[in-house]
This record gives C-alpha cells, sequence and structure tokens, in this order.
C-alpha cells in the first residue's frame, strides 16, 4: 500500500514532527459491521489493514489491544463469544464462545487486559434456558488467560456493569455501574465502591450515565459524561439540567466528578488527553473542557453524529468516529476538521468501541 | 406491494380463521407441536395453561415460537393453533374493556400505566395496553419477566432502566403487582355463535366523516363470509367482501377489501349483542373508523346506533340520518325541537329538524331507543379544539420498506355549557366541524431546522402525510425529515374565526412493529 504522508493530504494544516524510524506511530482500530476490525494508520490517513472474523456477526463491539500491540481481542457473535486475533497476519489464533444450549452468557461492554498481558477481564450477564422458561442469572466477572483463553477464574459482580479498566500497576479492576465498583484484581474480590448515581444526591437527581465506549488508551483516564438535575432549580430553568465528567486516572486510582456546564447538548462519549489537562466529548457537536478548571473551552458543530473520541499520543488530534463509516481528525485546539478516512464497504461502526494504539513504525 | 406489508398481511391472515381452522385441528397441533417441548401435567401444558390472552398475543406466542425457537408450522396450522389457543384461553369482553385501542390500532388514545413504576418498567417499551390484557399465574408472571431480561439483557442498560436496581425491581415489585393484578382465574367459555344476518352499522372516519351501512355476515364451515357497504355522508360509498370469525369469548377479527383498499376489522362482541370497534386499512393503520353495528331482524331490540349529523344551527333546517335496528318507535323529541319524517324503516329514519332557538344539548329517541350521543341545537360555538391534541406521524418509504405513517386530526366545536366558561366539565361537544389546516415550526429550535418545510404536509382533511424516510442532505447534518411541529386549525363559524393548535411530532420510522405493540 502506498503511504501517503499525513501533511501531504492535509497541507499545512498538521505540524507533526517528522518520524524517524523506530519511533512510535498511532493507529485506530475500529469494528465495524458485520465482522470486521479496520485498523486506520493515522499517519498515512489510510486503512492500514482489514482483519475479517469468522461468526462475528452482527458486528465485533470492544476491542481490546495487548500491551506490546501485536494481538487484540474482540467481543463478537452477538456479545457471546471473545477472540484473540493477530495483528500482523490478522489470523484468528483463540476462540471462546460463553454459551452453551443451555445457558446464554453476553458480553455487553466491559473487557480490559491486565498491563502484564496475562489476563483478560470480562464482565458477563448470564441466563439459564429451560425447555419452557428462562431464569436470569448472576453477573459475574471472568478473568481468562490472555494466552490461551482458558477462563482462570469468576467473581461475582454487581449488575449493569459497563466499562472496565486495569489500574496501571494491574492490582486493581475498575468497573462502572451504578456506582465505580473497585475490585482486586487478583481475587476478584470487590474492595471499594465509590458513588457515581449516589454523588451529591442532596443537591441533584441521580446522575445517568451511559458509558458503553472503552477509549481511555493515550491517557490513561477513563472518562465519562454524565447528566443529572439541580434540586433547587425549576425543571424549566435552563440552568437546572447539568453537564458533569466522571475522570478515573489508571495511574493514580484518583476519580473526580464534576459539574462542567448546563445540559444544552448530550455528548455521548468524552475522552482525555495524554496531558490529563483537557477532555473531548462528542455526539452532534465537538466541545473541548479545561480539566484544571473545570470548565467548557469550545465547540464546534460536526456534518453529523459521532459516538466516540480517542486523542492522539502527541494530544494534537482528536479523532471522532462511531455511529456511521468514518474515522474524522480534528485539530485539538482549535476543534478543526483536518480530514477522515473511510472504512471500506460503508460499513456502519455503530456503537463499538473505537480504540487507538502506537507501535513502532 | 412493500415487504412489509407483505409481512403484516400474512400475520393478519392469521386471525381470519380462514381455512381449514377448526378447533379440532387446534387442539392437535397443539398436543403435537407445541406439546413436544410444553409437557402436558396434571395441571395442563406448562405455561401455555398458566396463561390467558387476546388472540393477537397468542399469535405473536406462536410466532416468536416459530422465529427464536424452530418450531415449523404451516399458515393453517398456525392459524387453527391460535384459534384454539384464544377459543379456549382466552379474556372476557370485560376484561379487555379498558384496553381495546391497542388491539384496534386507535389513533386517538393514550396509553397510562396504573403508576409511573410500571409505566417506567413495561410501557417504556411496549403499550401498557400490551400487559393489561394477559392473565398468568404467579410463577408464568416470574418467568415473563425472567424472559424480557434474558431475551434482552442490555434492558437494564437503557433509560429510566440503568438508573435503579432494574432487576431488584423487577423481582420484588413488578412481579408481585402483576400476580396480584391479573391473576389467571378462569377462561370465559368461547362464543361459538352463528352471527348470520344483516348488521346495519353507524361510525365515522376521520378525516371523511359519519357513515351509514350494512354489514352481512353468512356463516361457513370455518367463520362467516363478510360483506360491508359503507355509505358516507359526503355521498361517497365503498363496499368491501372478506371473511372473518369470532374468536373466544367475542372477538371479531375480519379482512375484508374493496377495489382501492384492504381493512382489517377489530371488534368486540357485546354482552347486549352489539359489535363494537374499529377498523383501519392494512399497512396504514392511522385511517379507518369507528364502528358500531347490530343485527337486524324480528326480535331485535329497539337500538339507534348513530345519528347524522348530530347537531343542528338553531333557525336551520337540516335532514338528519338514524341509523339503527328496530327503529318503529314513536318519535320522541324535546320542546323546541319540530321534525318532519322523510322516510322511515325499522333500520333507517330520516329527519328534517329545525328549532327557532339554541337548546344545547338534549336527547332524541324512538320509543325505547334513545340516541347513543346527545343531538345539540346551537347558536354558535365557542371555541374549538384539535383531537388528538399530541399526535405522532413517522416517516417513511423513500426505497425503504417501511411506508409512511400519516397523522389525521379533526376540527372539535364546543360550546361552554352553563357555567358559561371554556373547558370545564360541563362543556357541550358540538361535533367534528370542516377546518383550515396547516402546520408551523413548534419552537425556535424547530425554526432554525425549518421543520415545517421538511416534516411533511397536511391537507385540508386533517390528514398530514410525513417525509420520506433516510438522511437529508439539503439538512444541517444530513437530518432525516423529521420535524417539531404545531397544526392549527381554523373553523369558520357564525362570522367568527375561532383557532386551535394541536402537537405533531413528526418522527422516525417503526422499526419494530408488533400485533400488539
Amino acid at each position: 500500500m502506498k503511504i501517503r504522508p499525513l501533511s501531504a493530504l492535509l497541507g499545512v494544516a498538521l505540524a507533526l514532527p517528522a518520524l524517524s524510524r523506530g519511533e512510535a506511530r498511532d493507529y485506530i482500530i475500529a469494528p465495524s459491521r458485520p465482522d470486521k476490525l479496520v485498523v486506520v494508520d493515522t499517519e498515512a490517513m489510510a486503512v492500514d489493514k482489514v482483519i475479517r472474523i469468522k461468526d462475528a456477526g452482527p458486528t465485533p463491539m470492544v476491542p481490546v489491544l495487548s500491551p506490546d500491540a501485536k494481538t487484540v481481542y474482540a467481543i463478537v457473535n452477538r456479545s457471546e463469544s471473545v477472540v484473540k486475533i493477530d495483528l500482523e497476519s490478522g489470523e484468528t489464533l483463540a476462540r471462546v464462545d460463553f454459551s452453551t444450549p443451555e445457558r446464554r452468557v453476553k458480553a455487553l461492554f466491559g473487557m480490559d487486559i491486565s498491563p502484564d498481558g496475562s489476563t483478560l477481564a470480562i464482565f458477563q450477564t448470564p441466563v439459564k434456558l429451560g425447555t419452557t422458561h428462562y431464569e436470569v442469572e448472576p453477573t459475574s466477572i471472568a478473568f481468562y488467560d490472555a494466552e490461551t483463553l482458558e477462563l482462570k477464574r469468576e467473581a461475582p459482580s454487581p449488575r449493569q456493569i459497563t466499562l472496565m479498566m486495569y489500574s496501571a500497576d494491574g492490582a486493581k479492576l475498575y468497573a462502572i455501574g451504578r456506582n465505580l465498583h473497585i475490585f482486586d484484581a487478583q481475587t476478584g474480590e470487590m474492595i471499594e465502591e465509590r458513588p457515581i448515581q449516589g454523588w451529591e444526591n442532596d443537591k441533584r437527581t441521580p446522575p445517568d450515565v451511559l458509558a458503553v465506549w472503552s477509549q481511555y488508551e493515550s491517557s490513561g483516564v477513563m472518562s465519562i459524561p454524565f447528566y443529572s438535575f439541580l434540586l433547587d432549580k425549576e425543571p424549566t430553568d435552563p440552568e437546572a439540567g447539568r453537564t458533569g465528567l466522571f475522570t478515573l486516572d489508571r495511574e493514580t486510582g484518583e476519580s473526580v466528578m464534576r459539574d462542567v456546564e448546563a445540559m444544552d447538548v448530550f455528548y455521548f462519549s468524552t475522552a482525555v488527553n495524554p496531558a490529563k489537562t483537557r477532555a473531548y466529548g462528542a455526539y452532534n457537536v465537538l466541545q473541548s473542557f479545561d480539566l484544571t478548571t473545570g470548565k467548557p473551552i469550545k465547540r464546534v458543530a460536526l456534518p453529523r453524529s459521532y459516538y466516540s473520541v480517542n486523542v492522539s499520543s502527541d494530544g494534537k488530534i482528536v479523532w471522532l468516529s462511531g455511529a456511521l463509516s468514518d474515522v474524522a481528525a480534528y485539530d485539538a485546539e482549535t476543534l478543526e476538521r483536518l480530514g477522515h478516512v473511510d472504512l471500506p464497504e460503508g460499513a456502519s461502526i455503530s456503537l463499538n468501541s473505537v480504540r487507538l494504539f502506537s507501535r513502532p513504525d | 406491494m412493500t415487504s412489509l406489508s407483505r409481512l403484516l398481511l400474512a400475520t393478519t391472515a392469521v386471525l381470519l380463521g380462514a381455512g381449514a381452522a377448526r378447533a379440532a385441528d387446534g387442539a392437535e397441533v397443539l398436543d403435537s407441536a407445541c406439546g413436544a417441548c410444553h409437557a402436558r401435567e396434571e395441571g395442563g401444558y406448562d405455561r401455555i395453561d398458566a396463561v390467558r390472552k387476546t388472540p393477537e398475543a397468542w399469535d405473536m406466542t406462536v410466532q416468536r415460537m416459530g422465529r427464536n425457537h424452530g418450531v415449523s408450522l404451516e399458515p393453517e396450522e398456525r392459524a387453527a393453533v391460535v384459534r384454539y389457543l384464544a377459543d379456549t384461553r382466552g379474556l372476557s369482553v370485560a376484561e379487555t374493556e379498558d384496553w381495546r385501542y391497542i388491539l384496534e390500532r386507535e389513533p386517538v388514545a393514550q396509553d397510562l400505566g396504573p403508576n409511573a413504576r410500571m409505566s417506567e418498567t413495561c410501557g417504556r417499551c411496549h403499550s401498557y395496553a400490551r400487559v393489561a390484557l394477559q392473565r398468568r399465574t404467579p410463577e408464568d408472571w416470574r418467568h415473563l419477566v425472567n424472559f424480557h431480561l434474558g431475551q434482552f439483557p442490555t434492558l437494564e442498560y437503557q433509560a429510566l432502566a440503568r438508573d435503579r436496581d432494574w432487576w431488584g425491581i423487577a423481582q420484588n415489585e413488578i412481579m408481585p403487582f402483576l400476580a396480584e393484578t391479573y391473576p389467571l382465574g378462569e377462561a370465559p367459555p368461547a362464543a361459538d355463535l352463528d352471527l348470520s344476518g344483516e348488521w346495519p352499522v353507524a361510525g365515522r372516519q376521520p378525516g371523511r366523516g359519519d357513515y351509514a351501512g350494512l354489514l352481512t355476515l353468512t356463516a361457513t364451515e370455518s367463520g362467516h363470509d363478510a360483506a360491508l357497504r359503507l355509505d358516507f355522508a359526503d355521498g361517497s360509498s365503498e363496499s368491501f367482501t372478506g371473511s372473518g370469525a369470532l374468536y373466544g369469548a367475542g372477538e371479531w377479527r375480519a379482512s375484508l377489501a374493496s377495489p382501492e383498499r384492504e381493512i382489517r376489522q377489530v371488534f368486540a362482541l357485546k354482552e347486549d349483542g352489539v359489535l363494537e370497534g374499529r377498523w383501519f386499512e392494512l399497512g396504514r393503520d392511522v385511517v379507518g373508523g369507528r364502528l358500531t353495528a347490530a343485527r337486524a331482524g324480528e326480535g331485535a331490540a329497539p337500538r339507534i346506533l348513530g345519528v347524522s349529523p348530530g347537531r343542528l344551527r338553531a333557525g336551520e333546517t337540516a335532514e338528519v340520518l338514524v341509523t339503527g335496528v328496530g327503529l318503529t318507535g314513536e318519535l320522541q323529541l324535546p320542546e323546541g325541537l319540530t321534525a318532519e319524517i322523510l322516510s322511515a324503516s325499522d333500520r333507517e329514519v330520516k329527519l328534517k329538524l329545525s328549532a327557532p332557538e339554541a337548546l344545547g344539548a338534549v336527547s332524541l329517541a324512538l320509543g325505547e331507543a334513545a340516541a347513543p350521543e346527545p343531538f345539540v341545537v346551537f347558536g354558535a360555538l365557542d371555541r374549538i379544539s384539535i383531537s388528538p391534541e399530541t399526535a405522532i406521524s413517522r416517516v417513511g418509504d423513500g426505497g425503504g420498506p417501511i411506508p409512511r405513517t400519516p397523522a389525521q386530526f379533526e376540527a372539535f366545536g364546543w360550546l361552554n355549557g352553563p357555567d358559561g366558561a371554556p373547558s370545564t366539565e360541563d362543556d357541550v361537544f358540538v361535533g367534528r366541524f370542516p377546518a383550515q389546516w396547516r402546520t408551523e415550526n413548534f419552537d425556535a429550535a424547530a425554526e432554525a431546522m425549518r421543520d415545517a418545510d421538511y416534516a411533511g404536509s397536511i391537507d385540508q382533511n386533517g390528514l398530514f402525510t410525513p417525509g420520506v424516510a433516510g438522511p437529508n442532505p439539503e439538512r444541517p447534518m444530513m437530518a432525516n425529515n423529521i420535524g417539531n411541529l404545531k397544526v392549527v386549525a381554523e373553523v369558520e363559524d357564525a362570522g367568527r374565526s375561532l383557532q386551535a393548535e394541536a402537537h405533531l411530532y413528526a418522527t422516525v420510522q417503526r422499526f419494530v412493529d408488533a400485533l400488539i405493540r
């Protein structure tokens, strides 16, 4: 494939440092319907690779990169299987089907790999399938050997968990549910809970959170928008509805719930820059936030809806994707649109998690 | 024909009693096909005998067994087993009374649960009526709730679910409420009646007007042949033929067609022998009409089915058609209203009515048969309103498989009543009035998106036809032709222009549809 440098495509809009041999380069991996993982070379602004996965439909959902970025795991097959894929060859190395004829098990949104690359943690929600009736079973977190995909252990967990993220040292596993649940990554025991829906209940309605986009790679900070209403204001007051940002730093373990602006638009998801100073939210607008002051900075209209946000490793580009079938670049400072890459066959990315990773050039 | 309307046609055809859908066959299908998994024990078939519901609900179950569990039935087998289940495990008409709008696809209805918890838990995805039209054992309600989360695992992540302990609430509040409110009880016996005969009908198709007519039913081996003639007050007529069947205790379902359109009838056979319900166009169920019918003939209890028009302006004369059965009694009028009988039969009486002064709402009768609605003699309207006050239309067509869903509006005329104040309980409903119709942007956001220009258009019969589906490159963000609209009606009455507004959400397609929404 002929690689055209991004600067040639975008003129002088981007002042990227020239890459030297061995320097890391950002790639984006986007699952698209019905069976594809599409790797985009962000420097070349081109599709680098299309990996097709057998029996993956209707769409692969959550991709997770191994720490060395040589292997990608993905939830596939109506959320009932996980596959391990060699990123270079595109070959499926291993697969586990969670369900049996007697028991259907879905893994909806939550999966992460331990920092040492040894363990894959997957949130699972099962139902027992009797001949004439179903029985909902308790949810759990399943820990798989990342090499063999053998089940190592299971730990009970609260229901309604979406995103999961290991702490940087691998000791803890964070899970977003109705609150932030923190598990001992070794034993699977829940060791701490911090309020999300329970936050500031004396002042506001319980925050509403829909966190289904795993996109914390470049910063190590998980960021989730949430929405609530202040109790001391009339619901018709434009200032009554509030947008908040939850952040969780996998390095320090610090989590913050903060009110950032009046709720005049929705963001489907947000992401934080590597310097941890800015957050970006997207849906029908792209918005930047100053995380040091907790205030909005700038907002621009988008030509269509985008669901997911990633920030480049150097913090200079915001990548939007999801909903339809492209990955679009925006200047992280000016929020000016720089360009986009169309995915093959116009296949929809839908609400799948889109991940950013770096590897040596 | 689109694939969707073919699907609806196939679905509808099941509830016809068409072909050899006899009860004995239904019992055989139940035993061989259903009984293969649903063990027959002392209390009957596992699960199947723990439930009573409407013919539509049984058909949805049989459909799901085919779609999700590979139960393969020939169309006539499916029809037979649905009919048998509806006959043996159905609801009484009284049990369905408050919720029939969902079976009738009545567009002017408000679906309300008994409290916010039930509305948010059940009515969030489907009508609450769908719940209230079922009876189950406590164990079976528990199975049903388990099925919901088991089949739709994202359910507990959706809005109005993710903000609470959904599964805890479902187990500890919803299941006990359902078990107590809608217990299994006893199935009413199937009516199994010969409905053959002539049934004079009266009713109204919103947007087109009042009609009278005749439904002729002839019993066949598997149900009834049906012929329907509608004579509209505007002078037009339409004749339909088809077939139907009576399910369970009194659920009449029929499919008929005229050269122009196919319709479906969803009527209840009431205790007093009257058929009452709604007919609607197949694939465009917003268009249709309510209808009441009573069987004519010797011994028919005198009954007025309709009076059209149901109003008279003081100082004027009007020809009024009274439709019914056994209309042999003496005309009874209030003081101040005079009548000339233009023609009279036991099914139809034509009157020329006049009144010098406004009388308000009065009663008309022929012998013991009273008109079902008050007759109104008025001078001038005090106000108008639009029905429905809030409506939904849906984009469609545009190359996609889903047709557009229009919205039908009517202008209602009102008197303030004895208290002289508008919008109070004693207001007098005068009837429907022709109006000038238009749409406007509902608010500033709609104005900015120019919704009124894109979302569709309303004709002078109050029928709003939405725009085509799909992204529109002319609109910001390629928005669909959706819109937030104000519907405005203007009625000229006695030299005054009266105006009313309604709210129309011109929204996206209904991508998942079911016999019971």
